[in-house]
């Protein structure tokens, strides 16, 4: 009988405490909500794990690419340590080392924790209202080169976590460089490391585009005579060429569905988008018009096509449900609407609308029809491209007076400069396949 | 006898009429008389120097000429370039007019194969201009056509926004640069 009171009492004890944090709930960002708040983190100084010191230098290098890091997230506010009362409140790396109630007091939501030992790193973030640990990961080995991945890891992780969508610092952006009187496709991670050479053809090669698996990029090679459909393949680091069939137009390929290649092609006098089959040959033609019909865009499960037609007698983006094959309308408003980029989930339609001050970024919500300009110039603001997340937005600026990469959001948040290196950079083109 | 005398006496009167139709004549004349020139020439007459062979044969000279010709018609063809306006990829009348000089031009030579680049002005976006430039270069390709060029001698690039001629950002520099280029390969 004594040990039935004790249990009840003690489960009405947890069920009173399990109902309390609920009420808390944990900390998560909607980004798919109308806005979003600000969340406040703190990056508490590393620890040496099981009494060995904290090397300073790889400690201080990873400190400044997670902040790094951090810093491209809008909703992300880091607030230095200073700022606390009594300055650091922790003693260890785990959520009883911590005293909470300073940053309570100093509004922080989040605190980050790393322990060191030798090359083994452990990191944590807790929120600080209920103590609950949002992440929680460990690297071994991490040596000069690879302690820039760790921090893209666990800030993949973090961000997963908060966000529920996966990819942000590991899913790399195709773009488009500048070199002199050529242009090369380049790709860069968003954070702006791990620039690597992707064409060196000469030329212009343009247009980029992933395919679902990340292992390949599509484009366009303008030589001097015609155009070439050209792919990459990341396995065997090969570019491979072709025209046979192709005629002398290539414009905007894309891998559609089941990764096959839609591309536009002029076959007959008018350029109309065409899907090809396994051997690089026009298969059939989607969405035909005597007018013309480029950017096609793709959501992840590819069941809907957004591109950019004529056929209103100006350029509009258009929308084509690839089983019906039926079309529909989007843009009704401007003279000059193109690029289209739907999220992977096809929800949002990013595309370019030519305003008298230049080109804007306007986002279309297909499921309410609602419109609205999510970047604000000055200069041109060109091809946008969705995140893996179809959060993070990337464009192309000529703000500076050169056109250089930026990353924004759907809610339009303030843009940040993607550094790329010299030269102008265009058309961003974001890996999407983490977010299968 | 008697006829043949009154014959004579009328040829006789015949010709006193003559004479003196004439006397009366030269009696109403107002000229004055020539006047008498005398010519003295004291050079001696030379005879000019034989032609002198030419060096090169008359053949070679022909296809000189010929090659200077072609020169110049493939200059005209690819000097003379078309253009558009905004968004646009009708030909002007004056494009037409010019189209027709280089359709002459093709005909006349029929080994000069050209390829037409079709080019924008900057404020269009990428992709939608490599189409414009396509439709630009075709509109001429297609004229041509028209105009008796075979279709096997031209090919068609299009190069968007890449190749400005003019790199400004005014409407001039625009107007400039919205054009198909004709290149003699």
């Amino acid at each position: 009988m004594k040990r039935n009171i004790i249990i009840s009492v003690f489960s009405l004890l947890a069920l009173c405490v399990a109902s309390v944090a609920m009420a808390a709930g944990p900390l998560t960002v909607d980004i798919h909500g109308p806005g979003q708040r600000m969340v406040n983190i703190t990056l508490l100084p590393p620890k040496g794990l099981d009494d060995s010191q904290v090397p300073s230098a790889p400690a201080k290098a990873f400190e400044e690419l997670v902040a790094n890091n951090l810093s491209y997230i809008p909703f992300l506010k880091i607030v230095p340590i200073s700022t606390l009362l009594g300055g650091d409140p922790s003693t260890g790396v785990k959520g009883v080392d911590i005293d909470y109630k300073p940053m309570r007091l100093a509004r922080i939501d989040l605190a980050m924790t790393t322990g060191w030992n030798g090359s083994y790193i452990e990191a944590r973030v807790f929120e600080t209202f209920s103590g609950r640990r949002v992440v929680g990961k460990s690297y071994n080995d991490v040596g000069a080169m690879t302690l820039a991945q760790a921090a893209d890891r666990f800030c993949s992780a973090f961000l997963e976590e908060l966000t529920g969508k996966k990819g942000f610092f590991d899913s790399p952006i195709a773009f488009v460089r500048q070199e002199n009187k050529t242009k090369e496709i380049f790709t860069v991670l968003p954070q702006g490391r791990e620039l690597r050479r992707i064409t060196k053809l000469g030329g212009f090669n343009l247009s980029p585009a992933w395919s679902t698996d990340g292992t390949k990029i599509a484009f366009t090679h303008i030589g001097r005579t015609r155009h070439e459909l050209g792919i990459y393949d990341s396995t065997t680091k090969k570019i491979t060429m072709m025209t046979k069939g192709l005629g002398q137009t290539v414009i905007s390929p894309v891998f559609g569905p089941s990764d096959r290649l839609i591309v536009a092609l002029n076959r007959n006098g008018s350029t109309n988008i065409h899907e090809l089959d396994g051997s690089f040959k026009p298969k059939k033609m989607l969405a035909r018009s005597p007018y013309i019909d480029v950017s096609p865009s793709f959501d992840r499960t590819g069941s809907k096509m957004a591109f950019t037609s004529g056929r209103a007698g100006n350029p509009h983006i258009y929308m084509m449900d690839m089983k019906s094959g039926k079309v529909r309308r989007v843009t009704t408003t401007g003279k000059y609407n193109t690029h289209p980029c739907l999220s992977p989930n096809g929800r949002y339609l990013a595309y370019t609308h030519r305003t008298s001050n230049g080109h804007r970024i306007y986002l279309h919500d297909l499921t309410t029809g609602r419109e609205k300009q999510i970047t604000f110039g000055p200069g041109n603001d060109e091809y946008p491209a969705f995140g893996p997340d179809g959060y993070f937005v990337a464009f192309s600026s000529s703000r500076s007076g050169e056109y250089k990469l930026y990353l924004s959001t759907r809610h339009g948040d303030t843009p940040r400069k993607i550094s790329t290196g010299k030269g102008q950079a265009f058309a961003p083109a974001w890996d999407t396949a983490l977010q299968r | 006898m008697k006829s043949r005398w009154s014959l004579a006496i009328m040829v006789i009167f015949a010709l006193a009429l003559v004479v003196s139709a004439g006397c009366a004549k030269k009696k109403t004349t107002s000229t004055p008389p020539d006047p008498q020139v005398e010519i003295k020439d004291d050079t001696k007459w030379t005879p000019p120097p034989p032609p002198v062979e030419p060096k090169v044969d008359e053949a070679a000279l022909a296809a000189e000429a010929e090659v200077r010709a072609k020169s110049e018609a493939v200059e005209e063809l690819t000097s003379v370039t078309i253009h558009f306006g905004f968004d646009s990829y009708e030909l002007s009348e004056e494009s037409r007019a010019i189209l027709a000089l280089k359709a002459n031009i093709m005909r006349k030579y029929d080994d000069v194969r050209v390829v037409i680049e079709g080019h924008c002005d900057e404020r269009g976006t990428e992709e939608y201009n490599l189409a414009l430039g396509e439709r630009r270069a075709r509109a001429a390709y297609e004229h041509l056509v028209i105009l008796g060029v075979n279709p096997e001698r031209m090919s068609i690039v299009s190069f968007g926004e890449e190749r400005p001629i003019n790199p400004a950002h005014t409407e001039i520099a625009w107007e400039e640069n919205r054009r198909s280029e004709f290149v003699v390969q």
